[in-house]
């Protein structure tokens, strides 16, 4: 099923008539479908963020528009476009983003508590998300007491809570050693797999490309190349090695 | 890069956040200049009648406000020095010593104190007219007289030396805070919690028993305990507001966590935790602008009440506009053509003999041994009801004629029995027992609150008018003493203007001073509180403006630091879907206990405070039922403008935190 269907988007930075104009996305059209798990990746500065933050609907695109499972997200004034975070989207960042003066219960709990949730619902859902991602032991806890993994664990799990549509994930492993880093991307693979939640993933590390089902490429802008899985993962690595390094090359 | 160059790119760069402490600098030099300048002030010094007194109470209170301005200074540097601690560990890592730095930080604090200096007392200078003319204004009944523009050499030096000699010490206490740096901070991420504090039932419950104690104590104690009690309250009322702070606010926000229905929603959830984590940090600022807020309101409250009860409290000890006894026969015409030549309209006067009687009881005593009636040498006071019905009707003191049935008297209360808590049981003594007579017994039945028309005795009756004449008939009253003179008369004034009429005023005080037996006018008395009030409430008000500002700018200044760390927060938030309404109230939820909690707790100990004042002075000084209630309502309004002044900063940070992490 279809569920975000994005038309000529572009970004534009900088004044409109000034000579410092300067085009971050380029007229990007593509289509996700429900479940599935993307990667998007690029050198730096080559607009994968702020597609990433358009989409998340932290930023506004210049031209063009996006629809999330047939509503018009572009059309969305300010009160609704948090509303609409809420409810159908959720984040992970690199660094966390873990509120230091909450416990990771508190943390995970806050989007349903924004949004007005009972207390029970809010429980429930804790407790068997909890489970699942094997924080249970830890939600008592402060951020600073546990470890990179186990924040990200956390920051994972404040995602979920809402039921969102679809996971964004900016860079998450970025932070991690490689053992938390690959810990994290099998959770995310388990997630995509047993609640079908479609995950949107930007990254520039390859290994962590690698789990993904599909791979967007983007360069100065513009989506320069797709790449889908096949069941050889060895040979989907090579091949995204091969594309990034044409990329990084060309870009000098 | 010169340093100086740098120091000033740094306090340019850093201009809103100095900007409330610089006004705050200001605004102390402003004070201590303008009560220097006040006490060189020749006009002022000619205007005053006691100018040694006023001159030791304003420079030992300009002393005050330069010990609570060094250690507010000392403490804000070292907490700005803190705020930088990465710009100045960035300064060290690009190979600058500690000299260096310091001396950097040392120019910056001499350009903002320099500037704050030439600031305030431009400001001093130039206002120095119009707070003359304040002071005058409220301390002198009636100022009329005008005050030439002077600036005060004096005043500038004596005020510029000390203020450099502070801004040195905190250049050096910079210096002692820097050396504390490790470069290693510079990398460590500010994740570790500054040590949130859980606080403890134990500590909540101690903190509440002191201040409880504190209130109990402030509350019942009389007159004569309370003065020994009140470095006590103190030291428990202090004590406890800062253990409730550092251990017992923290116990309850942990209580508060534990409310799921309210503490899980958004607002809730993201303010609550947010204090709680800061309590710790915070703690002894919210504690110390209690204990402050709390000194500043009282002390405005004070001179404000003072101040407003001079007049009515002149009435209630005098009850006259003006009078004397004896040399009735000499000086009456002097003080009638007094009134006429000074054009002062005389509603009325009134001349009666000031008569005792001597009741035959033996000793009278209440409690069983506390004497109060010894016939050997106490005598009564007595006036029939239809002569003190017309003195009470010339007094300034709202008293309805009196009606006294035959065989009963009234008794006056006088200062004496004026006793708190004690009342009752001396009244209860003075009814029990009748006074004994030569052909009768004459019960007291009631009270009178009318102790100035005793004219110098310690107990006055006043009787039904045929039983007055029964004992002149009887010869009960006397009406000489024991050589045979006749006591003197007592003469009543009622005039219009009497507080305003000055002129007339000295004209009688020559006409009657040293001449008769004693005389008094509310004149005198009036414009001696008034200088004394006066000037303790000018005091107060400049107090708990210094007071203010500093509690304010020390408030302000923690947030805005916060804020700078909560900046990220708030970023998380909004992309988690916190629209900026509830933003809002995340904001005002985050800071308004902080503003909120130390207000009420130092005007709740200010209430106190003032039961105490009322108890020491104000019960004998207002003439009401209950003059707790009086001084209540009037400290009410002081504390209203406080709160609305502590407002306006709450506003003023609110708005530069909500732009810093919008």
């Amino acid at each position: 099923m279809l569920l975000l269907k994005v038309e000529n988007i572009s970004k534009i930075y900088g004044t409109k008539r000034g000579a410092k104009q300067y085009e971050a996305l380029k007229r990007i059209s593509f289509e996700v479908h429900e479940g599935e798990f993307i990667g998007v990746m690029g050198a730096s500065g080559s607009g994968k963020t702020t597609l990433l933050n358009i989409l998340g609907s932290i930023d506004r695109p210049t031209n063009g528009r996006f629809m999330l499972d047939g509503a018009d997200i572009t059309a969305l004034n300010k009160r609704q476009l948090a509303q609409h975070r809420i409810e159908n989207i959720g984040f992970i960042f690199q660094d966390y983003n873990l509120l230091e003066t909450m416990t990771l219960k508190e943390n995970i709990i806050l989007p349903l508590a924004l949004h007005g949730c009972k207390v029970q619902v809010m429980e429930e859902r804790l407790r068997k998300l909890g489970g699942d991602l094997g924080i249970l032991s830890i939600l008592d806890k402060y951020p600073y007491e546990v470890s990179g993994g186990e924040q990200q664990r956390a920051a994972a799990c404040r995602a979920l809570i809402t039921n969102p549509k679809m996971i964004l994930a900016d860079e998450p492993t970025g932070n991690l050693d490689s053992r938390s880093g690959r810990a994290l991307l099998e959770l995310l693979t388990q997630i995509n797999r047993t609640y079908g939640t479609t995950i949107l993933m930007v990254t520039h590390d390859v290994f962590a490309a690698s789990y993904c089902q599909k791979i967007m490429f983007i360069r100065d802008g513009e989506i320069y190349h797709e790449l889908y899985a096949g069941d050889d993962k060895q040979k989907f690595f090579d091949s995204i090695i091969d594309v990034m390094s044409v990329l990084g090359g060309e870009k000098q | 890069m010169k340093l100086t160059t740098l120091a000033v790119r740094n306090i340019k760069r850093n201009f809103s956040k100095y900007v409330m402490y610089f006004f705050t600098l200001s605004f102390s030099v402003f004070t201590v200049y303008s009560f220097r300048a006040l006490i060189q002030n020749q006009y002022v010094n000619a205007a005053m009648t006691y100018d040694v007194r006023y001159r030791t109470m304003l420079a030992a209170f300009g002393v005050i406000i330069f010990v609570f301005v060094m250690f507010f200074l000392i403490s804000s540097n070292a907490s700005f020095i803190r705020a930088r601690k990465k710009e100045i560990s960035m300064y060290s890592l690009f190979g600058m010593s500690n000299g260096k730095i310091g001396k950097l930080l040392f120019t910056e604090t001499m350009f903002v104190g320099l500037a704050a200096l030439v600031v305030g007392i431009g400001a001093g200078v130039f206002f120095s007219k119009l707070i003359a003319m304040i002071l005058l204004d409220i301390t002198l009944a009636e100022f009329t007289g005008d005050i030439a523009f002077t600036i005060t050499p004096q005043g500038v030096y004596l005020t510029a030396i000390p203020f450099l000699f502070i801004f040195c010490v905190m250049g050096l206490s910079g210096l002692r805070v820097i050396s504390k740096f490790e470069l290693v901070d510079l990398f460590k991420a500010e994740k570790v919690s500054e040590g949130k504090s859980k606080g403890s039932i134990l500590v909540l419950i101690l903190s509440l028993t002191l201040i409880g104690t504190g209130y109990y104590l402030a509350a019942t104690s009389g007159s004569d305990v309370i003065i020994g009690a009140a470095i006590p309250i103190l030291i428990l009322v202090i004590v406890g507001t800062y253990l409730f702070f550092w251990g017992g606010l923290p116990k309850v926000l942990s209580w508060m966590k534990k409310r799921k229905t309210k503490y899980y929603r958004g607002q809730n959830l993201i303010a609550v935790s947010a204090l709680a984590h800061r309590m710790r940090s915070i703690g002894s600022t919210m504690a110390t602008i209690a204990v402050l807020s709390a000194v500043a309101t009282t002390a405005v409250a004070t001179g404000f009440n003072l101040y407003q009860n001079i007049e009515r409290n002149t009435y209630g000890i005098l009850g006259y506009d003006l009078y004397f006894y004896g040399g009735q026969e000499e000086l009456l015409d002097d003080v009638f053509s007094a009134f006429e030549s000074y054009d002062v309209e005389l509603i009325g006067d009134y001349t009666t003999e000031r008569l005792q009687v001597k009741p035959k009881n033996n000793i009278l005593a209440f409690d069983g041994n506390v004497e109060y009636y010894n016939p050997e040498q106490d005598y009564f006071r007595v006036y029939s009801q239809s002569v003190c019905n017309e003195l009470l009707a010339l007094s300034r003191v709202n008293s309805k004629p009196i009606q006294i049935k035959e065989g009963e008297a009234a008794y006056v209360r006088s200062f004496w029995s004026n006793v708190p808590g004690m009342t009752e049981e001396i009244e209860r003594a003075i009814m029990a027992e009748p006074l004994q007579f030569s052909n009768q017994e004459i019960r007291v039945t009631s009270f009178l609150d009318a102790s100035f028309i005793s004219f110098g005795a310690v107990h006055t009756i006043v009787l039904n008018d045929a039983d007055f004449t029964e004992l002149m008939a009887a010869g009960d009253i006397m009406g000489v003493d024991s050589s045979g003179e006749p006591f003197d008369q007592v003469t009543v004034f009622k005039y219009n203007n009497a507080l305003k009429a000055g002129k007339f005023n000295r004209k009688v005080n020559q006409i009657l001073s040293g001449n008769v037996g004693k005389y008094r006018s509310a004149y005198n008395h009036y414009t001696e509180s008034l200088e004394t009030f006066g000037l303790v409430c000018f005091i107060g008000f400049f107090m708990s403006v210094v007071f203010i500002l500093m509690t304010a700018s020390l408030l302000y200044f923690k947030q805005i630091m916060a804020a700078e760390e909560e900046r990220h927060q708030y970023e998380m938030l909004r992309k988690i879907g916190m629209d900026s309404q509830v933003e809002r109230r995340v904001i005002t939820k985050r800071l308004l206990p902080v503003f909120f909690i130390p207000l009420v707790i130092g005007i709740l100990h200010s209430i106190f405070a003032m039961k105490t004042a009322d108890t020491i002075v104000f019960s004998n000084m207002i003439a009401a039922e209950n003059s707790y209630l009086v001084v209540l309502a009037f400290s009410g309004i002081m504390y209203g403008i406080y709160a609305i002044v502590y407002g306006v900063f709450y506003f003023i940070t609110k708005r530069q935190y909500t732009r810093i992490v919008g």
